[in-house]
């Protein structure tokens, strides 16, 4: 059964239970018209309208639940409401706003005490705050990436694009991004692909991208020392994978990295904050594109000598075109 | 490499409503300090549409003759101009298919940006497309990367040049390039992979697979090892420096090498 027939079957079964209804109310004026003068009639004509009224609800309600199972398959187990959905996003970014603007107005405020007190800002102040700034817009900038894909998730019916794909121009492009902030926070980032020659792949070049960055960003935000990112294929896919040597995730925590709303606050990863979000997002996105997002980490034990390190590997495949039959 | 050599004097044709932004100044300014030409489309008149914009910069095409062109999807605040830029993308495809043009899309991702992509994709035309956002060192560099393959010299910071086209390897010293002769054949190719890789893209690096044929032997990785060794011996000679481990050409974490910026 389709929709349209599921919608029609809801519409009948509604009318049918208006009819028992209004049969039941009318039952007074029907009996005595049947019958002039006489009660007789009222009382079956109610117990018939009972009865569609009964039947209308039942068939009205098979069509109510089937739509509703049939929703709730094709999103999951998602059964929030929207106006959940939006809170828990609206609480989240105002969790990511708030970080990156109390670190910018710390710095301003710094700078104004100093000027309102001595009349003048120190060139080493003003380049603390610009600095500060500049570190925190690339924050933003994804930040208002995530919200709006979050938005498109929502939409069940839309689908991931198929067009051609140039994959290491897109590695590339994320790591032009990056190299400057890491290069701030004394990260060296590397990448590389194998074939050097890549090519093109088919898919959404847009989604590949997004979920690329949240992963650097994801990487950048954790690491010691290095961020690598390597693009490889296989003969049906290709693979991204992400690698910083951060203090790695425990593996109790594994599990929930791709959970909305799931913070590192939460592991002993790092105490340094992230979104909860960038993740979940990725993972989202890239089981819309009939991909996979794994992660594997080792984490530090405490040792003084740790090999610990987290990887990130999506695999998408190489040609997401439509079969032609 | 902030050497005028990147631009090269090529001509860029800005056309954005908003070139008057400081958004859009820092860009100007940055293509100017890295070499290359920023030609802003500016109509005249008081109630200035997407169509002024666009007659005017179809105009500039074809006297100023740009290498590239950077164009805002956008224009003004009337509805009818909300994509505005793609049409004036089309023409200026149609005029001259080869134009590589850079578009500046508010968000990078999301309908809009698929309407721009069909719309691209649907002209066989290098065009590309970057979040309004970006650093002007991000604009800068998908520019240089769309407008065309590498120079055929390299700089290597400001004491080096790579001349594929020759084959030589130049020394720069107060102005005048002088040939290092050691330099040559194989020593020579993974010098000008290693370069142009940096030129492409700062962080990329050249993997072993890639490099290992250029070398020969039983233990082609040892060999590599060798061969960059002496490239470092030879590079530091001619400016009388030995660059250390994790100078010049670093090996990154046993996965390739890596060709840095020298420094002065």
């Amino acid at each position: 059964m389709n929709d349209q027939s599921l919608k029609i079957l809801k519409l009948i079964g509604l009318a049918i239970a208006g009819i028992g209804l209004l049969l039941i109310l009318l039952s007074p004026f029907i009996g005595e018209s049947l019958t002039p003068g006489s009660l007789w009639w009222i009382e079956p004509v109610a117990y018939i309208g009972s009865g569609v009224f009964v039947l209308g609800s039942v068939v009205a309600f098979i069509g109510f639940q089937v739509i509703a199972r049939r929703t709730r398959a094709l999103t999951g187990d998602r059964t929030r409401t929207w106006s959940q959905v939006t809170q828990d996003y609206f609480d989240t970014f105002a969790h990511d706003m708030g970080r990156p603007l109390r670190r910018i107005l710390g710095k301003q405020r710094e700078a104004r005490a100093l000027l309102n007190e001595t009349g003048e800002v120190t060139a080493n102040m003003v380049a603390e705050l610009l600095d500060e700034i500049e570190n925190q817009a690339p924050n933003f900038r994804l930040m208002i990436e995530n919200v709006r894909v979050l938005v498109d998730l929502e939409d069940d019916t839309a689908a991931a694009a198929v067009e051609p794909v140039d994959a290491a121009a897109i590695v590339r492009n994320v790591s032009d991004r990056y190299t400057p902030i890491a290069r701030e926070r004394g990260l060296e980032l590397v990448w590389w692909c194998e074939p050097s020659e890549f090519g093109f792949i088919y898919g959404d070049g847009s989604a590949l991208d997004h979920v690329i960055t949240n992963l650097v960003d994801n990487a950048a935000k954790f690491a010691r020392g290095h961020v690598e990112i390597r693009l490889t294929r296989t003969d049906s896919e290709f693979l991204v994978r992400v690698w910083d040597d951060g203090s790695g995730i425990a593996e109790s925590h594994l599990a929930h990295v791709f959970d909305r709303g799931w913070t590192p606050e939460l592991s002993a990863r790092s105490e340094k904050q992230s979104s909860g979000l960038g993740l979940f997002i990725a993972s989202s996105l890239t089981e819309r594109c009939g991909g996979q997002l794994m992660v594997e980490s080792q984490a530090a034990n405490g040792d003084e000598v740790d090999d610990h390190s987290t990887i990130f590997t999506l695999s998408l495949p190489l040609d997401n075109r439509p079969v032609e039959r | 490499m902030t050497s005028k050599s990147v631009g090269g004097g090529q001509k860029i044709l800005v056309v954005d409503d908003e070139h008057m932004s400081d958004l859009m100044r820092s860009v100007l300014r940055r293509l100017e300090t890295d070499g290359f030409r920023p030609i802003v489309v500016a109509p005249e008149g008081p109630h200035l549409t997407g169509d002024d914009y666009e007659t005017q910069a179809l105009f500039s095409m074809e006297t100023e003759r740009p290498s590239a062109v950077l164009l805002d999807v956008r224009f003004g605040e009337y509805d009818s101009d909300r994509f505005k830029g793609l049409s004036i993308l089309k023409k200026i495809v149609d005029r001259d298919s080869s134009m590589p043009v850079l578009m500046f899309t508010q968000y990078t991702q999301g309908p809009y940006r698929d309407t721009a992509v069909n719309a691209s994709l649907s002209v066989s035309a290098s065009v590309d497309f970057i979040d309004k956002l970006a650093s002007p060192e991000e604009v800068v560099l998908r520019l240089r990367r769309l407008i065309g393959s590498a120079p055929e010299t390299i700089k290597i910071g400001s004491l080096f040049e790579i001349d594929a086209a020759n084959a030589a390897v130049y020394v720069i010293e107060n102005g005048r390039r002088d040939l290092i002769r050691e330099i040559q054949g194989m020593k020579l190719e993974i010098l000008s992979e290693l370069a142009s890789a940096m030129y492409r893209s700062e962080g990329e690096l050249v993997p072993f697979s890639r490099l290992e044929r250029f070398s020969d032997g039983e233990d082609s990785r040892a060999s590599l090892r060798v061969r960059i060794r002496e490239l470092k011996v030879s590079l530091g000679r001619a400016v009388s420096r030995e660059f250390g481990a994790n100078e010049l050409i670093i090996n990154v974490r046993n996965r390739g090498y890596r060709l840095v910026n020298p420094g002065d």
